[in-house]
Protein backbone atom coordinates (compact mmCIF):
# COMPACT_ATOMS: atom_id res chain seq x y z
CA UNK A 1 0.00 0.00 0.00
CA UNK A 2 1.17 3.59 -0.76
CA UNK A 3 1.09 6.27 1.53
CA UNK A 4 -1.84 7.79 -0.76
CA UNK A 5 -3.91 4.21 0.27
CA UNK A 6 -2.90 4.97 3.81
CA UNK A 7 -4.02 8.47 3.68
CA UNK A 8 -7.58 7.72 2.39
CA UNK A 9 -8.05 4.83 5.17
CA UNK A 10 -7.03 7.22 7.35
CA UNK A 11 -9.66 9.91 6.43
CA UNK A 12 -12.29 6.94 6.88
CA UNK A 13 -11.35 6.18 9.83
CA UNK A 14 -11.57 9.71 11.16
CA UNK A 15 -14.82 10.63 9.63
CA UNK A 16 -16.01 7.33 11.08
CA UNK A 17 -15.18 8.05 14.45
CA UNK A 18 -16.07 11.61 14.23
CA UNK A 19 -19.70 10.63 12.97
CA UNK A 20 -20.19 8.27 15.87
CA UNK A 21 -19.51 10.61 17.98
CA UNK A 22 -21.37 13.56 17.00
CA UNK A 23 -24.17 11.16 16.63
CA UNK A 24 -23.97 10.38 20.33
CA UNK A 25 -23.55 13.75 21.44
CA UNK A 26 -26.60 15.16 19.49
CA UNK A 27 -28.92 12.27 20.47
CA UNK A 28 -28.30 12.69 24.35
CA UNK A 29 -28.99 16.61 23.64
CA UNK A 30 -31.49 16.19 21.01
CA UNK A 31 -34.91 16.42 23.63
CA UNK A 32 -33.12 19.61 25.86
CA UNK A 33 -31.74 21.77 23.04
CA UNK A 34 -34.58 24.06 21.77
CA UNK A 35 -33.11 26.29 19.20
CA UNK A 36 -36.19 28.64 18.95
CA UNK A 37 -35.16 30.21 22.07
CA UNK A 38 -31.29 31.12 21.16
CA UNK A 39 -33.44 32.56 18.18
CA UNK A 40 -35.37 34.55 20.52
CA UNK A 41 -33.02 36.25 21.73
CA UNK A 42 -30.86 36.76 18.85
CA UNK A 43 -31.10 40.31 19.51
CA UNK A 44 -29.48 39.97 23.01
CA UNK A 45 -26.30 37.45 21.49
CA UNK A 46 -25.93 40.34 18.64
CA UNK A 47 -25.46 42.75 20.80
CA UNK A 48 -23.23 41.32 23.30
CA UNK A 49 -21.27 40.44 19.77
CA UNK A 50 -21.06 44.27 18.80
CA UNK A 51 -19.52 44.94 21.91
CA UNK A 52 -17.07 42.12 21.64
CA UNK A 53 -16.11 43.57 18.10
CA UNK A 54 -15.58 47.30 19.35
CA UNK A 55 -13.67 45.80 22.52
CA UNK A 56 -11.43 43.57 20.65
CA UNK A 57 -10.61 46.40 17.91
CA UNK A 58 -10.22 48.92 20.09
CA UNK A 59 -7.59 46.90 22.61
CA UNK A 60 -6.37 46.07 18.98
CA UNK A 61 -4.96 49.09 18.79
CA UNK A 62 -3.94 50.04 21.95
CA UNK A 63 -2.00 46.99 22.66
CA UNK A 64 -0.11 48.03 19.74
CA UNK A 65 0.54 51.33 21.27
CA UNK A 66 1.62 49.65 24.64
CA UNK A 67 3.32 46.57 22.79
CA UNK A 68 5.39 49.83 21.19
CA UNK A 69 6.30 51.69 23.94
CA UNK A 70 6.97 48.81 25.96
CA UNK A 71 10.05 47.48 23.17
CA UNK A 72 11.43 50.86 23.02
CA UNK A 73 11.89 51.01 26.85
CA UNK A 74 13.07 48.07 26.85
CA UNK A 75 15.48 49.13 24.31
CA UNK A 76 16.04 52.72 26.24
CA UNK A 77 19.42 53.91 27.13
CA UNK A 78 18.49 54.23 30.12
CA UNK A 79 18.79 51.51 32.54
CA UNK A 80 16.06 52.24 34.87
CA UNK A 81 13.35 52.63 31.97
CA UNK A 82 14.75 49.26 30.74
CA UNK A 83 14.26 48.30 34.54
CA UNK A 84 11.05 49.56 34.84
CA UNK A 85 9.41 47.77 31.64
CA UNK A 86 11.09 44.43 32.30
CA UNK A 87 8.84 44.76 35.67
CA UNK A 88 6.11 45.18 34.44
CA UNK A 89 6.22 43.37 31.60
CA UNK A 90 6.66 39.99 33.67
CA UNK A 91 4.41 40.82 36.29
CA UNK A 92 1.30 41.20 33.71
CA UNK A 93 2.75 37.92 31.37
CA UNK A 94 3.12 35.77 34.94
CA UNK A 95 0.21 36.83 36.43
CA UNK A 96 -3.48 35.42 35.53
CA UNK A 97 -5.70 37.75 33.50
CA UNK A 98 -8.43 37.00 35.60
CA UNK A 99 -6.66 38.88 38.84
CA UNK A 100 -5.91 41.92 36.53
CA UNK A 101 -9.02 42.34 35.54
CA UNK A 102 -10.98 42.10 38.84
CA UNK A 103 -7.86 43.41 40.26
CA UNK A 104 -7.21 46.37 37.41
CA UNK A 105 -11.21 47.52 37.23
CA UNK A 106 -12.47 47.38 40.88
CA UNK A 107 -8.81 48.94 42.89
CA UNK A 108 -7.44 51.14 40.45
CA UNK A 109 -9.01 52.19 37.46
CA UNK A 110 -12.55 51.97 38.60
CA UNK A 111 -11.98 54.58 41.34
CA UNK A 112 -10.04 56.49 39.57
CA UNK A 113 -11.81 56.67 35.68
CA UNK A 114 -15.58 55.29 36.43
CA UNK A 115 -17.00 59.09 37.56
CA UNK A 116 -15.23 61.06 34.72
CA UNK A 117 -16.64 58.46 32.08
CA UNK A 118 -19.82 57.84 32.74
CA UNK A 119 -19.28 61.79 33.04
CA UNK A 120 -18.84 62.18 29.86
CA UNK A 121 -21.81 59.48 28.73
CA UNK A 122 -19.17 56.60 27.97
CA UNK A 123 -19.37 53.13 29.04
CA UNK A 124 -16.75 53.46 32.02
CA UNK A 125 -16.86 49.49 31.83
CA UNK A 126 -16.14 49.47 28.08
CA UNK A 127 -13.48 52.04 28.08
CA UNK A 128 -11.43 50.32 31.40
CA UNK A 129 -11.67 47.07 29.78
CA UNK A 130 -9.77 48.42 26.56
CA UNK A 131 -7.32 49.46 28.62
CA UNK A 132 -7.05 46.34 30.71
CA UNK A 133 -6.96 44.55 28.34
CA UNK A 134 -4.37 46.74 25.90
CA UNK A 135 -2.20 46.33 28.96
CA UNK A 136 -2.26 42.70 29.41
CA UNK A 137 -2.25 41.76 25.47
CA UNK A 138 0.38 44.80 25.42
CA UNK A 139 2.71 42.74 27.68
CA UNK A 140 2.63 40.22 25.04
CA UNK A 141 2.72 42.14 22.12
CA UNK A 142 6.04 43.99 23.69
CA UNK A 143 8.10 40.96 23.73
CA UNK A 144 7.02 39.78 19.86
CA UNK A 145 8.36 43.31 18.82
CA UNK A 146 11.72 42.96 21.11
CA UNK A 147 12.16 39.75 19.78
CA UNK A 148 11.34 41.08 16.13
CA UNK A 149 14.21 43.85 16.00
CA UNK A 150 16.64 41.56 17.71
CA UNK A 151 16.36 39.38 14.96
CA UNK A 152 17.66 41.56 13.12
CA UNK A 153 21.33 41.28 12.19
CA UNK A 154 23.62 43.82 13.39
CA UNK A 155 25.38 44.35 9.94
CA UNK A 156 22.04 45.76 8.97
CA UNK A 157 22.03 48.93 11.82
CA UNK A 158 26.16 49.11 10.30
CA UNK A 159 25.07 49.79 6.81
CA UNK A 160 22.06 51.70 7.69
CA UNK A 161 24.52 53.73 10.05
CA UNK A 162 27.12 53.39 7.00
CA UNK A 163 24.86 55.43 4.31
CA UNK A 164 24.50 58.22 6.54
CA UNK A 165 21.28 57.30 8.37
CA UNK A 166 20.28 58.91 11.65
CA UNK A 167 19.14 56.59 14.94
CA UNK A 168 15.09 57.42 14.30
CA UNK A 169 16.00 56.95 10.08
CA UNK A 170 17.36 53.40 11.01
CA UNK A 171 14.53 52.22 12.91
CA UNK A 172 12.21 53.66 10.27
CA UNK A 173 13.53 52.84 6.99
CA UNK A 174 15.38 49.54 7.85
CA UNK A 175 14.85 48.03 11.08
CA UNK A 176 10.87 48.31 11.42
CA UNK A 177 9.88 47.28 7.73
CA UNK A 178 11.89 43.65 7.79
CA UNK A 179 10.76 43.24 11.63
CA UNK A 180 7.15 43.87 10.53
CA UNK A 181 7.01 40.96 8.14
CA UNK A 182 8.42 38.80 10.79
CA UNK A 183 6.81 39.18 13.87
CA UNK A 184 3.31 39.83 11.72
CA UNK A 185 1.97 36.24 11.93
CA UNK A 186 2.84 36.47 15.68
CA UNK A 187 0.94 39.20 16.23
CA UNK A 188 -1.76 37.92 14.31
CA UNK A 189 -2.02 34.78 16.45
CA UNK A 190 -1.58 37.52 19.52
CA UNK A 191 -4.45 38.93 18.18
CA UNK A 192 -6.60 36.12 18.14
CA UNK A 193 -5.73 35.43 21.77
CA UNK A 194 -6.94 38.98 22.64
CA UNK A 195 -10.29 38.26 21.02
CA UNK A 196 -11.11 35.22 22.73
CA UNK A 197 -9.34 36.61 26.19
CA UNK A 198 -12.04 39.82 25.65
CA UNK A 199 -14.61 36.73 27.21
CA UNK A 200 -13.13 37.36 30.16
CA UNK A 201 -14.07 41.16 30.88
CA UNK A 202 -17.51 39.78 31.43
CA UNK A 203 -16.10 39.57 35.48
CA UNK A 204 -15.87 43.23 35.45
CA UNK A 205 -19.56 43.88 34.00
CA UNK A 206 -18.50 44.35 30.14
CA UNK A 207 -21.63 43.77 28.40
CA UNK A 208 -19.95 41.39 25.63
CA UNK A 209 -20.65 38.37 23.60
CA UNK A 210 -19.88 35.79 27.12
CA UNK A 211 -21.95 38.17 29.10
CA UNK A 212 -24.58 37.60 26.88
CA UNK A 213 -24.65 34.32 25.90
CA UNK A 214 -24.39 33.67 30.01
CA UNK A 215 -27.49 36.27 30.29
CA UNK A 216 -29.42 34.31 27.98
CA UNK A 217 -28.78 31.09 30.21
CA UNK A 218 -30.24 32.48 33.03
CA UNK A 219 -33.18 34.51 31.64
CA UNK A 220 -34.63 31.35 30.10
CA UNK A 221 -33.54 28.76 32.55
CA UNK A 222 -31.98 27.21 29.52
CA UNK A 223 -29.27 24.47 28.19
CA UNK A 224 -25.86 25.47 26.96
CA UNK A 225 -27.22 26.04 23.43
CA UNK A 226 -26.25 29.56 23.49
CA UNK A 227 -22.76 28.63 24.04
CA UNK A 228 -22.90 27.41 20.33
CA UNK A 229 -23.51 30.54 18.73
CA UNK A 230 -21.02 32.10 20.93
CA UNK A 231 -18.43 30.02 19.89
CA UNK A 232 -19.33 30.02 16.49
CA UNK A 233 -19.38 34.16 17.07
CA UNK A 234 -15.96 34.31 17.67
CA UNK A 235 -14.69 31.48 15.12
CA UNK A 236 -15.79 34.51 12.67
CA UNK A 237 -13.82 36.88 14.34
CA UNK A 238 -10.55 34.84 14.42
CA UNK A 239 -10.75 32.82 11.72
CA UNK A 240 -9.93 35.46 9.32
CA UNK A 241 -7.06 36.73 10.97
CA UNK A 242 -5.68 33.19 11.75
CA UNK A 243 -5.96 32.40 8.11
CA UNK A 244 -4.12 35.71 7.57
CA UNK A 245 -1.36 34.86 9.80
CA UNK A 246 -0.62 31.84 7.72
CA UNK A 247 -0.63 33.25 4.56
CA UNK A 248 1.61 36.18 5.77
CA UNK A 249 3.77 33.26 7.05
CA UNK A 250 3.97 31.23 4.04
CA UNK A 251 4.76 34.46 1.57
CA UNK A 252 7.41 35.34 4.35
CA UNK A 253 8.80 31.93 3.89
CA UNK A 254 9.00 32.03 0.65
CA UNK A 255 10.36 35.23 0.22
CA UNK A 256 13.31 34.03 2.50
CA UNK B 1 44.82 62.73 0.10
CA UNK B 2 46.97 63.16 3.36
CA UNK B 3 46.33 60.99 6.27
CA UNK B 4 48.18 61.94 9.49
CA UNK B 5 47.37 59.08 12.61
CA UNK B 6 49.29 59.06 16.04
CA UNK B 7 49.37 56.65 18.71
CA UNK B 8 45.50 55.78 17.92
CA UNK B 9 44.73 52.98 20.14
CA UNK B 10 41.24 50.90 20.74
CA UNK B 11 40.64 48.59 23.56
CA UNK B 12 37.99 46.17 23.10
CA UNK B 13 36.78 44.09 26.47
CA UNK B 14 40.66 44.91 27.58
CA UNK B 15 42.09 43.98 24.35
CA UNK B 16 44.10 46.11 22.12
CA UNK B 17 42.94 46.25 18.58
CA UNK B 18 45.04 48.98 17.89
CA UNK B 19 47.87 49.54 20.23
CA UNK B 20 49.69 53.56 19.65
CA UNK B 21 48.73 53.12 15.76
CA UNK B 22 50.93 56.07 13.81
CA UNK B 23 50.75 56.32 10.54
CA UNK B 24 51.50 59.27 7.97
CA UNK B 25 50.80 59.22 4.30
CA UNK B 26 49.99 61.19 0.92
CA UNK B 27 47.65 58.63 -1.23
CA UNK B 28 45.06 58.61 -3.55
CA UNK B 29 44.37 54.75 -2.98
CA UNK B 30 45.75 53.71 0.47
CA UNK B 31 45.77 49.65 1.20
CA UNK B 32 45.96 47.98 4.60
CA UNK B 33 47.00 44.36 4.57
CA UNK B 34 47.83 42.24 7.33
CA UNK B 35 46.65 38.98 9.47
CA UNK B 36 43.44 38.75 10.44
CA UNK B 37 42.83 40.25 13.93
CA UNK B 38 45.95 42.98 12.96
CA UNK B 39 43.45 45.63 13.29
CA UNK B 40 42.46 46.64 9.92
CA UNK B 41 39.03 46.40 10.08
CA UNK B 42 39.04 48.23 13.18
CA UNK B 43 41.25 50.98 11.99
CA UNK B 44 39.31 51.27 8.66
CA UNK B 45 35.68 51.63 10.76
CA UNK B 46 37.38 54.75 12.72
CA UNK B 47 38.23 56.12 10.04
CA UNK B 48 34.98 55.73 8.25
CA UNK B 49 33.43 57.42 10.91
CA UNK B 50 31.57 54.56 12.76
CA UNK B 51 33.65 53.78 15.91
CA UNK B 52 35.58 55.94 18.46
CA UNK B 53 38.77 55.46 19.05
CA UNK B 54 40.27 55.42 22.68
CA UNK B 55 43.01 57.36 22.33
CA UNK B 56 45.17 59.20 19.83
CA UNK B 57 44.32 61.71 16.67
CA UNK B 58 43.54 61.02 12.89
CA UNK B 59 43.64 64.36 10.54
CA UNK B 60 42.57 63.59 6.86
CA UNK B 61 44.03 66.92 4.96
CA UNK B 62 44.42 68.78 8.23
CA UNK B 63 41.19 68.00 9.48
CA UNK B 64 40.81 66.27 12.59
CA UNK B 65 38.26 63.28 12.69
CA UNK B 66 35.52 64.59 14.57
CA UNK B 67 34.01 63.20 18.18
CA UNK B 68 30.69 64.34 18.76
CA UNK B 69 27.86 61.71 17.78
CA UNK B 70 26.18 64.65 15.51
CA UNK B 71 29.91 65.52 13.73
CA UNK B 72 30.44 61.79 12.77
CA UNK B 73 27.03 61.54 11.61
CA UNK B 74 27.56 64.37 8.95
CA UNK B 75 31.22 63.24 8.41
CA UNK B 76 30.03 59.64 7.29
CA UNK B 77 27.55 61.20 5.01
CA UNK B 78 30.31 62.72 3.16
CA UNK B 79 32.17 59.21 2.88
CA UNK B 80 31.11 55.78 1.65
CA UNK B 81 31.58 52.66 3.13
CA UNK B 82 31.45 49.20 2.46
CA UNK B 83 31.45 45.76 4.38
CA UNK B 84 32.20 42.44 3.40
CA UNK B 85 28.79 41.36 2.80
CA UNK B 86 25.37 42.24 3.36
CA UNK B 87 25.55 45.97 2.47
CA UNK B 88 22.03 46.08 1.04
CA UNK B 89 18.97 46.10 2.92
CA UNK B 90 17.29 43.24 1.52
CA UNK B 91 13.74 44.63 1.93
CA UNK B 92 14.89 47.13 -1.20
CA UNK B 93 15.14 46.04 -4.83
CA UNK B 94 19.02 47.70 -5.91
CA UNK B 95 17.29 50.41 -6.82
CA UNK B 96 15.61 51.52 -4.04
CA UNK B 97 18.63 50.65 -1.75
CA UNK B 98 20.44 53.82 -3.76
CA UNK B 99 17.22 55.41 -4.00
CA UNK B 100 16.57 55.48 -0.42
CA UNK B 101 19.92 57.66 0.75
CA UNK B 102 19.73 59.75 -1.52
CA UNK B 103 16.25 60.90 -0.40
CA UNK B 104 16.30 60.51 3.33
CA UNK B 105 19.55 61.65 4.06
CA UNK B 106 21.18 63.42 0.98
CA UNK B 107 18.10 65.67 0.35
CA UNK B 108 17.41 64.42 -3.37
CA UNK B 109 13.69 65.00 -4.39
CA UNK B 110 12.37 61.74 -5.40
CA UNK B 111 12.88 62.06 -9.21
CA UNK B 112 16.42 63.28 -8.79
CA UNK B 113 17.31 60.23 -6.22
CA UNK B 114 15.52 57.73 -9.13
CA UNK B 115 17.68 59.79 -11.72
CA UNK B 116 21.14 59.87 -9.99
CA UNK B 117 20.49 56.54 -8.62
CA UNK B 118 19.58 54.62 -12.00
CA UNK B 119 22.68 56.74 -13.58
CA UNK B 120 24.43 55.05 -10.94
CA UNK B 121 23.50 51.40 -11.53
CA UNK B 122 24.10 51.81 -15.16
CA UNK B 123 27.38 53.05 -14.69
CA UNK B 124 28.52 50.44 -13.39
CA UNK B 125 26.11 48.31 -15.43
CA UNK B 126 23.81 47.07 -13.17
CA UNK B 127 20.87 48.81 -14.51
CA UNK B 128 19.22 45.20 -15.75
CA UNK B 129 19.34 44.25 -11.80
CA UNK B 130 17.66 47.41 -10.74
CA UNK B 131 14.50 45.85 -9.67
CA UNK B 132 15.50 42.59 -8.29
CA UNK B 133 15.69 42.12 -4.52
CA UNK B 134 19.23 41.47 -2.88
CA UNK B 135 18.03 37.78 -2.49
CA UNK B 136 17.92 37.27 -6.63
CA UNK B 137 21.76 38.93 -7.13
CA UNK B 138 24.39 36.76 -6.81
CA UNK B 139 27.23 38.15 -4.09
CA UNK B 140 29.25 39.91 -6.24
CA UNK B 141 26.43 41.63 -8.14
CA UNK B 142 25.28 42.71 -4.26
CA UNK B 143 28.52 44.16 -3.31
CA UNK B 144 28.81 46.38 -6.98
CA UNK B 145 25.17 47.37 -6.10
CA UNK B 146 26.88 48.31 -2.91
CA UNK B 147 29.94 50.23 -4.07
CA UNK B 148 27.12 51.99 -6.65
CA UNK B 149 25.29 53.26 -3.58
CA UNK B 150 28.39 54.44 -1.71
CA UNK B 151 29.54 56.11 -4.72
CA UNK B 152 26.39 57.62 -5.73
CA UNK B 153 26.91 59.85 -3.61
CA UNK B 154 30.11 61.30 -4.96
CA UNK B 155 31.91 60.42 -1.50
CA UNK B 156 35.09 61.87 -0.55
CA UNK B 157 36.64 58.98 0.47
CA UNK B 158 35.48 55.69 -0.25
CA UNK B 159 36.04 52.81 2.66
CA UNK B 160 36.23 49.21 1.59
CA UNK B 161 36.49 46.23 4.32
CA UNK B 162 37.88 43.44 2.67
CA UNK B 163 35.04 43.94 -0.42
CA UNK B 164 36.03 40.45 -1.84
CA UNK B 165 36.64 38.11 1.13
CA UNK B 166 32.77 36.32 1.15
CA UNK B 167 32.87 36.14 -2.21
CA UNK B 168 34.45 33.16 -5.28
CA UNK B 169 37.13 34.08 -7.09
CA UNK B 170 35.03 34.57 -10.67
CA UNK B 171 33.17 37.50 -8.57
CA UNK B 172 35.98 39.00 -6.73
CA UNK B 173 37.32 39.40 -10.23
CA UNK B 174 34.65 41.35 -10.50
CA UNK B 175 34.16 43.65 -7.65
CA UNK B 176 37.99 43.83 -7.97
CA UNK B 177 37.68 45.42 -11.64
CA UNK B 178 35.27 47.92 -10.46
CA UNK B 179 37.07 49.09 -7.48
CA UNK B 180 40.32 49.30 -9.94
CA UNK B 181 38.02 51.62 -12.25
CA UNK B 182 37.09 54.29 -9.39
CA UNK B 183 40.53 54.17 -8.52
CA UNK B 184 41.94 54.86 -12.08
CA UNK B 185 38.97 57.84 -12.54
CA UNK B 186 40.88 59.81 -9.39
CA UNK B 187 38.45 58.06 -6.40
CA UNK B 188 40.21 57.83 -3.18
CA UNK B 189 40.14 54.78 -1.73
CA UNK B 190 41.18 53.18 2.05
CA UNK B 191 40.61 49.55 1.79
CA UNK B 192 41.97 46.30 3.71
CA UNK B 193 41.79 43.36 1.51
CA UNK B 194 43.48 40.01 1.48
CA UNK B 195 43.97 39.84 -1.86
CA UNK B 196 47.82 40.72 -2.66
CA UNK B 197 48.23 41.14 -6.48
CA UNK B 198 45.27 43.93 -6.32
CA UNK B 199 46.47 45.72 -3.48
CA UNK B 200 49.72 45.74 -5.67
CA UNK B 201 47.97 47.21 -8.91
CA UNK B 202 45.66 49.40 -7.29
CA UNK B 203 47.38 51.17 -4.03
CA UNK B 204 50.34 54.24 -3.91
CA UNK B 205 50.75 52.86 -0.74
CA UNK B 206 50.46 49.99 1.76
CA UNK B 207 50.67 49.90 4.96
CA UNK B 208 51.22 46.29 6.86
CA UNK B 209 49.58 45.85 10.49
CA UNK B 210 50.30 43.94 12.87
CA UNK B 211 49.34 43.35 16.36
CA UNK B 212 47.37 46.44 15.92
CA UNK B 213 50.18 48.63 14.69
CA UNK B 214 51.86 49.99 11.23
CA UNK B 215 54.89 47.60 10.97
CA UNK B 216 55.68 49.15 7.51
CA UNK B 217 54.02 51.88 5.40
CA UNK B 218 55.53 52.04 1.81
CA UNK B 219 55.14 52.11 -2.10
CA UNK B 220 53.94 48.35 -3.44
CA UNK B 221 56.52 47.69 -5.30
CA UNK B 222 58.74 48.12 -2.37
CA UNK B 223 56.79 46.35 0.02
CA UNK B 224 56.25 43.57 -2.36
CA UNK B 225 59.41 43.00 -3.17
CA UNK B 226 61.36 43.93 -0.27
CA UNK B 227 59.27 44.03 3.28
CA UNK B 228 61.54 45.67 5.54
CA UNK B 229 60.12 44.13 8.94
CA UNK B 230 60.44 40.37 9.75
CA UNK B 231 56.85 39.70 10.39
CA UNK B 232 55.46 40.80 6.83
CA UNK B 233 58.65 39.05 5.64
CA UNK B 234 56.68 35.68 7.29
CA UNK B 235 53.32 36.94 6.50
CA UNK B 236 53.81 37.28 2.34
CA UNK B 237 56.45 34.37 2.21
CA UNK B 238 53.25 32.50 3.81
CA UNK B 239 50.16 34.08 1.66
CA UNK B 240 52.49 34.25 -1.64
CA UNK B 241 53.59 30.42 -1.57
CA UNK B 242 50.50 28.98 -3.21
Amino acid sequence: MTLKHWNILAACIVALVFSIFATVILQSLGPQWDWGKPWEYRQLLFKGWGQTIILSLGAMVGSLVVGLLLMLGQRSPLGSIRWTCRLFLEFVRDTPLLVQLLVGYFVIFAPLLSLSIGNLGWDDKLIIGVILLSLFEGAYLGEIFRGGIESIPRTQWESARAVGFNRRQIYRYVIFPQALRRVLPAVAGQFVSLIKDSSLLSVIGVQEFAYQARAYTSLTYGGLEAYVPLALGYLILTAPIAFMAHQIERRYRDEA
Amino acid sequence: MKLEIQSLTKLYKGHAALDHLSLASEVKVLALIGPSGSGKSTLLRILGGLESADAGTVTINAEALPVSASALLAYRRQNGFLFQAFNLFPHLTALQNLQLPLEKVHGFSAQDAKATAEKALARFGLLSHAHKTPAQLSGGQQQRVGIARAVAIKPRILFLDEPTSALDPEMTAEVLELVHELANEGQQIVLSTHEMGFAKAVADNIAFLANGRIEECSHPKDFFTAPQSGIAQRFLSKVMKY
